[in-house]
């Protein structure tokens, strides 16, 4: 289980979601790197879904639908559902 | 110091905006009254009309040319703009310099939207590319959830709590009462925003702007007596998604803004701020230098009790958000206001006014924004 963040093959910057050209070096070519656990910075319930924002340890921001119950600050597990990010709580 | 512009605005127009159209209304024929009521209030015949630009998300396919030649516009300049909350003041930069530099004399700016429910909910699922392939698979439901966590961020950095808010609302709906354009026009009470069903908390549902179909329109000369552009600046994407959302572009730009215009916030006679949220319009409120010292808690009840001008037409929260018309309906309030004409709600001896900009959510929150200094003829 992992979900896909982007490392600026250059200078090593990580994005989510992957951008033209990386917003430090300039450059233009990235690689997938797997991540399995992200902290849970804040969460919205609108009912039928959770959604919530997952800082990765390498510093992107990433917007998943949240599963479990979460908790502000928590550790969560990440997978993909599809290009969607899943946090588990 | 920027360059100031010679151009004028001469007037601004606004149909009513209206949660239930008429049948048969469509996004071109309220763009079209608001045209036709903007060349009846200012007098400017059709014929004197050689720049058009066009600010519409339902718009497509069609184009400020397609308007052009279905109003029977020749235009020398023409602009199609796709920014949202900042296409006012956005249409304005551009316009402005394009009057300056004699590509055209008289240009018509407009904006507006009429949202089927189709035509809405792709709006919120393909909003861009972003949204269509990360969001909208959650589903995310639109920006309500992403502003809702923006909310309690700033509720807690600014010990904020749900009725600071609610002034706001309170305050923007006393306005729309005397709007006869406004949608929403019944006095509220603040037990009554605290009351209303929540939608994501913090939100409730008089947070989230009532979606409504309607048209702006400005009219700019090259020259001549009208309201003054005393400064304009912008600052887009300005921290690539990556920040809080909490602080917008407009609190880079605030210092430029002011000195350009040679005023300060406490000059400002008429205030608008683009308000898709109370926490936006808070947002940009801090940013523009509004609460000084940091306390916005008690600048938003000054707001409620000391009646202070902020978003007097009543603003989206109280009149609607007409899609992009959201980014003018705060620049055709202050140019109403400016020239006296703003009837019931008439700031008396109005003679400055700001306005601001901002959309665009890419992301996590929006990333454009912009912010405009008048002053009354």
């Amino acid at each position: 289980m992992s979900a896909r963040i982007f490392v600026c093959e250059s200078c090593g910057r990580a994005v989510f979601p992957r951008r033209l050209l990386c917003p430090d070096c300039g450059g233009s070519a990235f690689r997938d790197e797997q991540i399995e656990t992200g902290t849970l910075e804040d969460f919205s319930d609108r009912g039928e879904v959770k959604l919530g924002v997952v800082r990765a340890a390498a510093g992107p921001l990433l917007i998943a639908r949240v599963e479990g119950e979460p908790r502000r600050g928590g550790e969560v597990s990440l997978d993909e559902d599809g290009d969607v990010p899943v946090a588990h709580a | 110091m920027q360059e100031r512009s010679h151009a004028v605005i001469v007037g601004a127009a606004e149909t009513p905006y209206s949660r239930h159209p008429p049948e048969g209304t469509t996004t071109e024929s309220v763009l079209a009254d608001a045209f036709v009521r903007a060349l009846e209030v200012t007098g400017v015949r059709r014929e004197e009309v050689d720049g058009l630009g066009v600010a519409s998300f339902t718009l497509k396919p069609d184009r400020a040319i397609d308007l052009a030649w279905k109003l029977g516009v020749r235009p020398r300049w023409l602009m199609d703009d796709g920014n949202g909350g900042a296409s006012g003041i956005q249409m304005i930069q551009h316009a402005m310099r394009a009057l300056d530099a004699g590509d055209a004399s008289t240009v018509v700016l407009l904006a507006g939207d009429h949202f089927t429910r189709e035509d809405f909910k792709t709006l919120v699922d393909e909003y861009n590319r972003t949204t269509a392939r990360y969001l909208a698979g959650i589903p995310h439901g639109g920006p309500n959830a992403l502003f809702a966590m923006l909310t309690r961020q700033q509720m807690e950095a600014h010990g904020l709590e749900r009725a600071d808010y609610g002034h706001l609302a309170v305050a923007q709906r006393r306005w729309a009462g005397m709007n006869p354009n406004a949608a929403f026009r019944t006095p509220l009470t603040l037990e009554e925003y605290l009351d209303a069903p929540p939608v994501v908390e913090p939100l409730h549902r008089l947070d989230c702007v009532p979606v409504v179909t309607g048209a702006d329109a400005l009219v700019l000369r090259a020259e001549g007596d009208g309201v003054r552009i005393r400064a304009l600046r912008a600052l887009h994407n300005v921290d690539g998604q990556e920040g809080t959302g909490l602080r917008t572009g407009i609190a880079d730009i605030a210092g430029e803004l002011w000195s350009d215009a040679g005023a300060g916030p406490e000059d400002m006679d008429v205030i608008s701020v683009y308000d898709d949220y109370p926490a936006m319009a808070v947002a940009q409120l801090n940013d523009l230098g509004f609460a000084a010292d940091g306390d916005l808690s008690s600048f938003l009840r000054r707001v409620d009790d000391e009646r202070l001008p902020v978003n007097t037409s009543g603003g989206q929260l109280s009149a609607g958000q007409a899609g992009t018309a959201g980014g003018m309906i705060g620049l055709v309030e202050s140019v109403l206001q400016l020239q006296g004409r703003a009837g019931e709600r008439q700031i008396e001896g109005a003679r400055l006014a700001v306005a601001t900009g901002y959309g665009m959510v890419l992301y996590r929150y929006g990333a454009c924004a912009n912010a405009i200094v008048l002053e009354g003829p």
